[in-house]
């Protein structure tokens, strides 16, 4: 993280690379361990397996959303459906897992939902030349309105093991959390992924270099489209049934995360390790205004204040100079 | 030349919205040869580059490589021939590192990802051709400018191309990297490399170029050897055309008298400015695209900071600081983009038209929509605008919507005009109205400040020139001195070359 020794062996390039993007966002990381710290101390049972346990899965939902979010405004985009899709996520979750389809059947049908939209938003907003905030605001509401037809009131059930071992007193979220970080990791050696930057910053320029500028943005789409779904799996399995409506608060909180994250709207500026954190930050905030015994409303107004002020120093910053 | 070109154009033409841009021209581009391609701004010089590598398809003509037509050009085919194009634009991503920017849409790959020790190799290797030294992993947003283009040219390098174009490369390089980019481009033409060179710095062509080829206008004016000819000589080819009966006759103006003078004037990327600008005269203000001129004007109207030594408005000492103090002295400025700064083009004319009288009636006056029909009709029949002045000013031909930028400021009655490109994309009857009309504002008494591109325009229509190369004014033109020659030598520096020939 510190100096990059140059004379390194030409292996080491990707080491490197990775090396030069926590640059940007080691501010934010520090600012991070600051209310981890406040929130140890709140609350000291964080180093309890269950403690743990607990803290990482109130996280999971808003950390997939995030970088949900986060791969769209990478590429210049953004989605308005994001909360909408969480819900039919869960909803999907809680009418099959319980029946014939089982765990497996139910968490494909969910995977096959969420990529199934991303891509169709993704074709519509990229071929079609549309602007996707009204894309994904449309969307919302097609996607809302789907979600109240499988289920009109909240109900259906996902099974206890399920819940147990997602929502139980395991880590269970925060070893899946992991291992989609890594996928993401992977995602991003390849070709296809890494001209995500490309795509979104220098569309033109990226085009004329040979990079498939579309098929790059319409699969950020369809993965956008699977985490959000998964997010709301995973929400079923914490609350044990479905809700047509759970997910609405997680779009406007997915954009603040990816925002406090670092993210820029015009695309290619940013990181997901800065997402993932702008999700964590966003999360603790919530826990220990909550626990400071503030109440909802003045956390409302806290958080916003503290999100205008996260984006509002470093553009500061940027023309101090 | 007995072998077949690498890549070549023949008799290939191309309009725009049914402007011809390019009509019958033809190049070849041999290997082991640096072409020169010369031409004014505008001359069609980037759209040929464009039909070349697949970017845009002719209308007519054909594009050959290795001797044999290509029906249909694309960019992948162009990649696939090995031709490679260094843009003026760059092609280049601000958050990647310079690898991962030399090596995308050919990145090397192992097990379907990107295989960055081969990466680092090959990036390496092309990194070291054009003398770039810093780390690899480096994001290209830490780069300055000229460090960024030569990555944009190892990014061609890497490619292995067998054909490299290069639009205008040393256009933000210093003297050392110039000098590492024609040593390079020496020794890939000894490799047998056909390399397409664009550049308007005319010495750089003499010392690197074999073979020339100019345009102007679209047309092809001159493809021969560069031996034997002289910088002078090139000048004369990119300019020499009748300008016929376009511009009206020119008569000093009466009496000239102090409008601006600015000492030690510094906005954007001008400095060290010392210019007066005298009323009951057109001052020309020329020199190459983007070398500071607009931040002239713009610095000077108060529209972005600028600092001087010392400076009089209008009998006022000091620079307006913004614009609404600008339009107080008595300054106009009519922007180059009508459609994004100059109008609002969604608008109703007459509504355009008013817009800096609005800003002059106290804020909460109600509108008298009578008076200000018949002010916008009375400006209309001025400046012969014909038709409805309640359709949107975007229904209007280029021509027509530069005379409503103009006609707003008229109410005003300004002392001084800065227009920047004010005939760019209008039509030659609409720019002979357009002329006579800043003849006129001169005669009655006004300064008029004419940032153009188009040099015959500066040189018949002009009391004085200025102008601009890197950023200063190097060159004030009396009218006794003005041709499209002096000035073009003056903007490209051709000066000291045309004293030694």
């Amino acid at each position: 993280m510190s100096i990059i020794p140059s004379a390194r062996a030409d292996g080491a390039l990707y080491w490197q690379v990775q090396a030069r993007r926590n640059i940007g966002v080691r501010s934010l990381f520090l600012v991070v361990l600051a209310f981890l710290i406040a929130y140890a101390v709140l609350f000291p049972g964080l180093f309890t397996v269950s403690g743990f346990a607990k803290f990482t899965q109130s996280w999971f939902p808003l950390a997939l959303v995030a970088m949900a979010q986060a791969i769209l405004m990478l590429t210049g985009g953004i989605s308005l459906a994001i909360g909408a899709t969480v819900s039919l996520g869960a909803v999907i979750a809680a009418t099959t897992m319980a029946g014939p389809l089982g765990v497996p059947g139910g968490a494909a049908a969910v995977a096959l939902a969420g990529l199934g939209i991303g891509a169709a938003t993704g074709f519509i907003v990229v071929r079609l030349r549309l602007p996707a905030i009204v894309v994904t605001l449309a969307g919302s509401f097609i996607i809302g309105g789907a979600a109240l037809l499988v289920l009109p009131r909240p109900g259906g059930a996902v099974p206890a093991w399920l819940s147990d071992l997602l929502a139980g007193d395991t880590p269970a979220a925060f070893v899946l959390l992991m291992a989609i970080v890594l996928l993401w990791k992977l995602y991003l050696a390849t070709p296809l992924g890494l001209s995500l930057y490309a795509a979104g910053e220098n569309p033109v320029g990226a085009y004329r270099s040979g990079v498939p500028v579309d098929a790059a943005r319409v699969a950020a789409y369809a993965i956008s489209g699977l985490l959000s779904t998964g997010a709301g799996l995973f929400v079923a399995a914490q609350t044990g049934s479905g809700d047509p409506v759970i997910g609405n608060a997680f779009t406007l909180n997915s954009i603040a995360a990816a925002v406090l994250g670092g993210i820029g709207f015009l695309g290619g500026q940013g990181t997901m390790r800065g997402a993932l954190a702008g999700s964590l930050l966003l999360s603790l905030m919530i826990s220990v205004m909550f626990f400071l015994g503030f109440t909802p409303v003045a956390q409302y107004v806290a958080q916003g204040l503290i999100i205008i002020g996260a984006v509002a120093i470093p553009q500061f910053r940027k023309v101090q100079q | 030349m007995t072998t077949a070109p690498l890549l070549a154009a023949r008799g290939v033409s191309k309009a725009f919205f049914g402007n011809p841009v390019l009509r019958d021209v033809s190049i070849a581009l041999q290997p082991g040869r640096v072409h020169a391609l010369l031409g004014e701004n505008g001359a069609g010089k980037s759209t040929l580059i464009n039909l070349l590598s697949g970017a845009l398809r002719p209308d007519s003509g054909t594009i050959e490589v290795d001797g044999r037509a290509v029906a249909r050009m694309t960019p992948a085919l162009a990649r696939q021939a090995g031709i490679a194009v260094v843009q003026q634009e760059l092609s280049l991503t601000a958050s990647l590192s310079i690898a991962e920017n030399i090596g995308i849409g050919a990145y090397p790959k192992r097990f379907g990802l990107v295989d960055y020790k081969e990466l680092a190799a090959r990036a390496k290797a092309a990194c070291k051709l054009v003398g770039l030294d810093e780390p690899l992993s480096t994001p290209v947003g830490n780069l300055s400018l000229g460090r960024r283009q030569m990555v944009e040219i190892a990014k061609a390098l890497y490619r292995r191309p067998r054909v490299l174009i290069l639009d205008e490369p040393t256009s933000s390089l210093s003297a050392t990297e110039t000098k590492i980019l024609t040593d390079l481009l020496g020794r890939l033409r000894g490799e047998g490399v056909a390399i397409l060179y664009i550049s308007h710095r005319l010495n750089e062509v003499m010392a690197l170029c074999q073979h020339v080829t100019v345009l102007k206008d679209g047309t092809r004016t001159a493809d021969r050897s560069l031996e034997g000819t002289d910088a002078t000589g090139l000048v004369r080819l990119m300019v020499g055309r009748d300008p016929g009966d376009l511009f009206p006759k020119w008569q000093p103006s009466a009496s000239p008298g102090a409008a601006i003078s600015v000492r030690g004037f510094s906005a954007g990327l001008m400095h060290d400015v010392e210019l007066d600008i005298r009323t009951g005269e057109v001052l020309g203000i020329g020199g190459l695209v983007g070398q500071g001129q607009e931040d002239l004007l713009l610095g000077l109207y108060g529209a972005i900071p600028a600092r001087t030594a010392s400076a009089t408005v209008n009998g006022v000492s000091g620079l307006p600081g913004n614009v609404p103090k600008a339009n107080a002295l008595g300054l106009a400025y009519v922007p180059a983009d009508r459609k994004r700064e100059g109008l609002h083009l969604i608008h109703p004319i007459i509504t355009n038209m008013m817009l800096p009288a609005f800003a002059r009636l106290p804020s909460l006056k109600l509108r008298s929509r009578k008076a200000e029909g018949e002010k916008g009709r009375g400006l209309a029949a001025q400046l012969s605008i014909k038709g409805d002045l309640q359709r949107p000013a975007q229904a209007l031909s280029g021509g027509n919507q530069q005379k409503v930028a103009l006609a707003k400021w008229m109410p005003h009655d300004p002392l001084v005009l800065l227009l920047n490109d004010p005939t760019r994309g209008v039509d030659v009857e609409t720019k002979r109205e357009i002329y006579l009309m800043l003849r006129a504002f001169a005669a009655a008494g006004k300064a008029v400040v004419l940032l153009s591109s188009d040099t015959p325009e500066l040189v018949h229509l002009c009391d004085r020139v200025a102008v601009v190369r890197e950023g200063r004014v190097v060159r004030m033109l009396e009218r006794a001195a003005l041709s499209e020659e002096a000035i073009v030598s003056a903007a490209m520096g051709a000066e000291r070359r045309k004293v030694a020939a």
